[in-house]
């Protein structure tokens, strides 16, 4: 095991700076890990595991999106060609938008309605186990088959959800034909399906709080509201932080459910980047262009995930 | 067997740049450690971060460039290299 | 905890939400299919379990089930055993380069997979993957080994470095603590990861399609046979569907405990 040399000499390394941490926890700013470089050791299994799969692949798209590939011996270099003619094109430029307010959307649905829930679960007895399975269950459902649940329960004419618009509520509601119904159907799928995410999430970290500080807002005689807000909300950090950029990372890149749904129909309504993407890289089978699209889709995603990250670890220092 | 990743010799320049970057930076961090400090950019960054922040910025430069004006990508290339090195230095 | 007395009401009122439009595909999955395309009803007129009967008297529907579930489990346990040493250096350690080695990891969830999949499959195929389950397990954990060192790490920096001092101390070698002491310490953070691990390689199709052709082939890639000439036979695509999701729902009975008290001691 590569694990073996660390282990010979790291705990002589964790024990000589055994003194300092009683120093320098006083000032909450020092970073109590000691620097060792050996620590690489037991972080080299997950590099070769996941570079595996990310860097080859990676490069193989980089080279991609500057030639014109017919196959590995007959192709192309056509320089940036394929940036340009992404960047430019309106039809991405519509799906950038109509993602990115998808995403905001998610976001500003699922992450309070998240939280709510996890608030309002129950803490003791027999119904934790059962709301908790019941909450993940949607979570469990492989994504194709969340899209053909959706696609069949949003129907007017055999689908529960869309017979109920239709004749309960009375509005023509027909997410094959309107715009407006497609987005929604979308919509509530999204937030059907990756709310419980963020509960759990919530839920696990509401949990992780200490009885004491509810007894002592009991004491004081704190609201609710003035409960969540000063004493759950601020722990819920760190757990936020994965809800809402694996929400962010997953809504960005939505396929699979919309594709079986709405098939970005009608008309581009619900083509979101992801979609069309595929429709380049799979139904064109053009990968001189899907390898620029997915660059620039990459770095995007990258930037927002590298701010929200910073933003939200920091925030807290 | 590995001729589906139709290389060319920009992108292996792009990627063997990449790797001598990274290098020299794991070497730099040997001889002198990297110190955090605050610049132009308002949080606490070493010198590893800025490298990072300005990499994503020459890109973001470029596919900018790209997207707007029809001039030359080389004078892109100038502009993106020095807000990296502005980043790099400053940031 | 304090909670608001309407709470209650409202978070079932949720959960019966929730559960509508699995139920409505389970309804499905019981009616014949003249009946599904024929008429809108509430309640199924006519229960029949002929659908079930053909999923499990067909190999390759049951067979496809089968290594859905083998590259799951394996995904499972191949990314914790490479996540677990990881998720203890970020938490323990500093070392060159590891806050940017740890934002890395975190991009590969955020690759755009449409193009990427030309890729897979060649490279796959080239090293003798393709159409494994081991292969689809390694395939998986390029996004689920990043988020399980995430949460892993969360888990970790709640414990007291004292332990490990003492540990030390007390003449415990870093595998011998890391086996005996610390490991049973985050069982239930392991719970709680290995049930993420398992549901994000479970739901995942793209890239399991993409590297697989028979001896592989997960179960969401077979529910594409419903659909034929003659149109799609709901019933049994709504049945399939249902049988989904029965594994998701046994590993989440199993640690629903760990979820409801693992991150306890976690910072996260």
């Amino acid at each position: 095991m590569t694990d073996q040399t660390t282990v010979a000499q790291s705990p002589s390394g964790a024990a000589e700076p055994a003194p300092p941490p009683a120093e320098e926890a006083k000032d909450a700013r020092v970073d109590p890990r000691p620097k060792n470089n050996r620590a690489w050791w037991l972080v080299l299994p997950v590099v070769v595991s996941v570079a595996f799969t990310a860097v080859i692949p990676l490069m193989t798209v980089v080279n991609y999106s500057v030639q014109d590939v017919f196959s590995p011996s007959e192709r192309i270099f056509v320089g940036l060609e394929w940036f340009r003619e992404i960047a430019r094109d309106p039809e991405v430029r519509g799906a950038f938008v109509r993602t990115l307010l998808f995403s905001a959307q998610v976001l500003l649905i699922e992450i309070p309605l998240g939280v709510a829930v996890a608030v309002a679960m129950p803490r003791r007895g027999v119904s934790v186990s059962v709301a908790l399975v019941l909450v993940a269950l949607p979570l469990l459902i492989p994504w194709n088959v969340v899209g053909t649940i959706w696609q069949i329960f949003a129907r007017g004419d055999i689908g529960l959800g869309g017979w109920a618009i239709n004749n309960v509520l009375g509005v023509n509601f027909n997410y094959t034909l309107d715009s407006t119904d497609a987005w929604l159907t979308v919509l509530v799928m999204d937030v059907w399906h990756w709310t419980p995410l963020v509960a759990l999430l919530a839920y696990a970290g509401l949990r992780s709080i200490p009885q004491p500080y509810f007894q002592a807002a009991q004491i004081d005689g704190a609201s609710a509201w003035a409960t969540f807000r000063h004493i759950q909300l601020p722990r819920l950090r760190g757990v936020l932080t994965i809800a809402i950029l694996l929400r962010f990372m997953d809504s960005f890149m939505i396929y699979t459910e919309p594709f079986v749904v709405t098939g970005g129909g009608p008309g581009n309504a619900t083509s979101f980047l992801s979609i069309l993407l595929s429709k380049i890289a799979v139904g064109q089978f053009d990968l001189g262009p899907a390898g620029a699209f997915s660059l620039l889709y990459f770095l995007f995603v990258q930037i927002l995930c590298y701010v929200f990250f910073t933003v939200l670890t920091r925030s807290g220092r | 067997m590995l001729d589906w990743m139709v290389w060319t010799v920009p992108t292996a320049l792009v990627f063997a740049g990449l790797a001598v970057l990274l290098i020299a930076m794991t070497v730099w961090g040997r001889i002198s450690p990297p110190v955090a400090r605050r610049g132009f950019l308002r949080i606490e960054t070493d010198r590893g971060d800025r490298l990072y922040i300005g990499l994503i910025s020459a890109a973001v430069v470029l596919a900018g460039w790209i997207a707007i004006t029809d001039l030359s990508m080389w004078l892109a290339l100038g502009c993106a290299l020095l807000v990296a090195v502005a980043i790099g230095i400053w940031g | 905890m304090r909670r608001l007395p309407w709470a209650r009401t409202v978070f079932w009122l949720y959960v019966a939400t929730l559960m509508l439009p699995i139920l409505w595909m389970f309804g499905m999955s019981i009616r014949p299919n003249q009946d599904i395309l024929g008429s809108f009803s509430l309640i199924p007129e006519r229960v029949t379990f002929d659908n079930y009967a053909t999923f499990f008297g067909e190999t390759s529907w049951y067979s496809s089930y089968l290594n859905s579930i083998i590259y799951t489990s394996l995904n499972a346990v191949m990314s914790l055993i490479v996540a677990l040493p990881a998720a203890y250096a970020f938490s323990r350690f500093r070392f060159a380069g590891d806050k940017h080695l740890f934002f890395w990891l975190l991009t590969n969830r955020m690759a755009p997979p449409a193009v990427f999949l030309l890729p897979f499959f060649q490279i796959y195929q080239s090293v003798g993957l393709f159409d494994t389950h081991l292969g689809v397990a390694i395939a998986h954990m390029l996004f689920n080994v990043p988020l399980a060192v995430w949460i892993l790490e969360g888990f970790m920096s709640g414990i007291p470095r004292e332990i490990d001092e003492t540990a030390a101390i007390d003449g415990y070698s870093l595998p011998r603590f890391f086996v005996r002491i610390f490991l049973p310490m985050i069982r239930s953070a392991i719970g709680v990861t290995a049930f993420f691990c398992f549901m994000f390689s479970w739901v995942e199709l793209l890239i399991a399609r993409t590297i697989t052709s028979v001896n592989a082939k997960p179960i969401a890639a077979s529910m594409t046979r419903t659909v034929s000439a003659a149109g799609v036979d709901w019933g049994l695509l709504a049945t399939a569907g249902v049988l989904t999701i029965v594994p998701g729902a046994i590993v989440i009975w199993f640690v629903r405990n760990y979820i409801a008290k693992g991150f306890a001691m976690g910072r996260v």
